[in-house]
């Protein structure tokens, strides 16, 4: 480290300080830029879709362009809370039910070694 | 265990062999393992790191401040801090040492955009597409990083020191590491510890400039709801952000790629499995690595030097000057804008990109003074615009550094 301030290059570091906060300025304003214009865009070529097809309804004075946050959220709470009140559809008979199997040889009893010896009769 | 203690003027295996001068063999083997145990090393220095190790603990569990950093970090220094012998491939500076492997993520900087990728998949910037002007609040808070730059090179340092150091101002962690593992690598781990304490310690930093700055009439001011982002925005946001800003600031590809391509497999809807990963079990492990190896980078010899000492106290400075530059920002921005549209120059704090938790430091003073006054989503605009602003500020320090 040099403690001697003289053999900083003063003018070099001023002008890095200069641009890169200009830089870092610029970039977020490009990004401000397009993300200010883009809702406009994307909302005009949806106009021109509806009017093609016929259902477009000029929106009248006072309408809100964009629903609210807290209108969403407040939509959101009560889906949250109908979908957390809903249970599987069950059918609230609570019994042995009787299981369906397909025949399978596997294990048959008829085909144990009792059945295929000759029995004696007597 | 025998293998580790032969080396010096007698071995374990001398215990053990010698069977006739059994009593000095014992004292001799005995004195050599004191030699290799930490009681025998141990220095001051040592002593001190240990402690902050546990103080960063400490911190971590009694307060809560960033647990999910301090832990680890704190672990780390102790892990760092224990005294050994050098020779035997324990310490994190000795080449082959497992510790040594886990720290090449952080001196090659490939930890940081692994954490940027996961910041991005758990980044909701809706908040910042709704408003975009808050995106200024951001970029005003890079003041910080070069305030700090000629904080740094005022006091002397190195011109590539002072650009890996400027970075702490921006306060995030990973953008310092990264910029700090190009352009200074000696003091990685003054600069992560500096910053990382920075961050944990924003509940405590921002509120007195807070009330400081800002007048209770405007902390009152309360802001219209964002309205509502359709699902193309959010797919469009990290896409044209990642080609203008790397078309802007090419060095900064690393993090701003990683943390819009995170971002783009949350909202793209078709690649939940990866945003989930990303955001959950991959970044929890690279938290874990670089936590841990950060802290362990702290060994006394290395760290306790006047030059960390010096990082401490600028990245302090450089956490008030950031702060106080996105306050004053707003305040200067509700200058020009209508009534109506008049932002709460308290989220200028959250320009400051430690994310989430100057966006909840403002939303808590905001509380205070109005209880219906929600600004936490006003807040996170400049917050992430923050980490943003931080990357593209570490890019061009590394533009011109390099």
């Amino acid at each position: 480290m040099s403690y001697l301030l003289d053999a900083v290059n003063w003018p070099q570091i001023w002008v890095i300080t200069a641009v890169g906060y200009s830089v870092v300025f610029t970039a977020l304003i490009l990004l401000i830029f397009v993300f200010k214009f883009m809702p406009k865009m994307l909302n005009m070529q949806l106009k021109r879709r509806l009017k093609k097809e016929g259902k477009y309804v000029e929106r009248t004075e006072g309408d809100e362009p964009f629903i609210a946050g807290e209108v969403n959220a407040a939509i959101g709470t009560a889906l949250s809370l109908y979908f957390s009140d809903l249970h599987d559809d069950e059918s609230k008979i609570i019994t042995i039910k009787r299981v369906e199997r397909r025949y399978s040889p596997w294990s048959s009893k008829i085909y144990n070694i009792n059945n295929v010896l000759p029995t004696t009769h007597r | 265990m025998v293998s580790v203690l032969t080396g010096g003027d007698a071995s374990a295996q001398d215990v053990i062999q010698g069977g006739t001068d059994s009593g000095s063999a014992l004292s001799r083997g005995m004195s050599t393992f004191w030699q290799y145990t930490g009681f025998s090393n141990i220095t001051i220095g040592n002593i001190v790191m240990l402690l902050v190790g546990l103080f960063f603990i400490f911190l971590a569990i009694q307060f809560n401040y960033e647990p999910l950093l301090l832990v680890p970090i704190g672990t780390g220094i102790i892990l760092g801090n224990i005294p050994f012998i050098e020779g035997f491939q324990i310490g994190i500076y000795e080449d082959g040492s497992v510790l040594n492997y886990l720290y090449f993520g952080v001196v090659k900087g490939i930890y940081p955009p692994l954490i940027f990728l996961g910041i991005g998949a758990m980044t909701d910037f809706s908040s910042l597409i709704s408003n975009p002007r808050l995106m200024l609040l951001g970029a005003a808070a890079q003041i910080g990083v070069f305030g700090t730059f000629i904080g740094a090179m005022a006091l002397g340092f190195e011109i590539h020191q002072a650009g890996a150091i400027s970075i702490i101002g921006g306060a995030d962690g990973p953008t310092a590491i990264f910029a700090s593992s190009k352009l200074a690598p000696e003091l990685i781990g003054s600069i992560a510890i500096a910053a990382y304490s920075y961050m944990a310690l924003v509940p405590v930093i921002q509120p007195p400039i807070m009330k400081l700055m800002i007048t209770k009439k405007e902390r009152l001011i309360k802001m219209k709801p964002p309205r509502a982002v359709s699902k193309t925005e959010k797919i469009l946001f990290p896409l044209i952000g990642m080609i203008l800003t790397l078309f802007i600031s090419p060095t900064a590809l690393p993090l701003l790629g990683m943390l819009f391509f995170g971002n783009l497999m949350k909202e793209c809807g078709v690649t939940d499995r990866l945003a989930e990963t990303a955001r959950t079990k991959l970044i929890d492990i690279v938290t874990i690595l670089l936590g841990l190896t950060v802290g362990a980078s702290t060994q006394a010899s290395v760290f306790l030097t006047k030059e960390s000492m010096m990082i401490f106290v600028l990245g302090a400075a450089s956490f008030i000057v950031a702060t106080a530059g996105g306050l004053l920002f707003a305040k200067i921005m509700n200058l020009f804008l209508k009534k109506e549209n008049k932002i709460n120059p308290l989220i200028g704090a959250a320009g400051v990109s430690a994310v989430p938790d100057s966006a909840r430091v403002v939303q808590h003073e905001g509380l205070k003074s109005d209880p219906s006054n929600h600004l936490l989503m006003h807040a996170m605009a400049p917050n992430v615009s923050g980490v943003i602003g931080s990357a593209v500020a570490a890019g061009i320090m590394l533009s011109f550094l390099m």
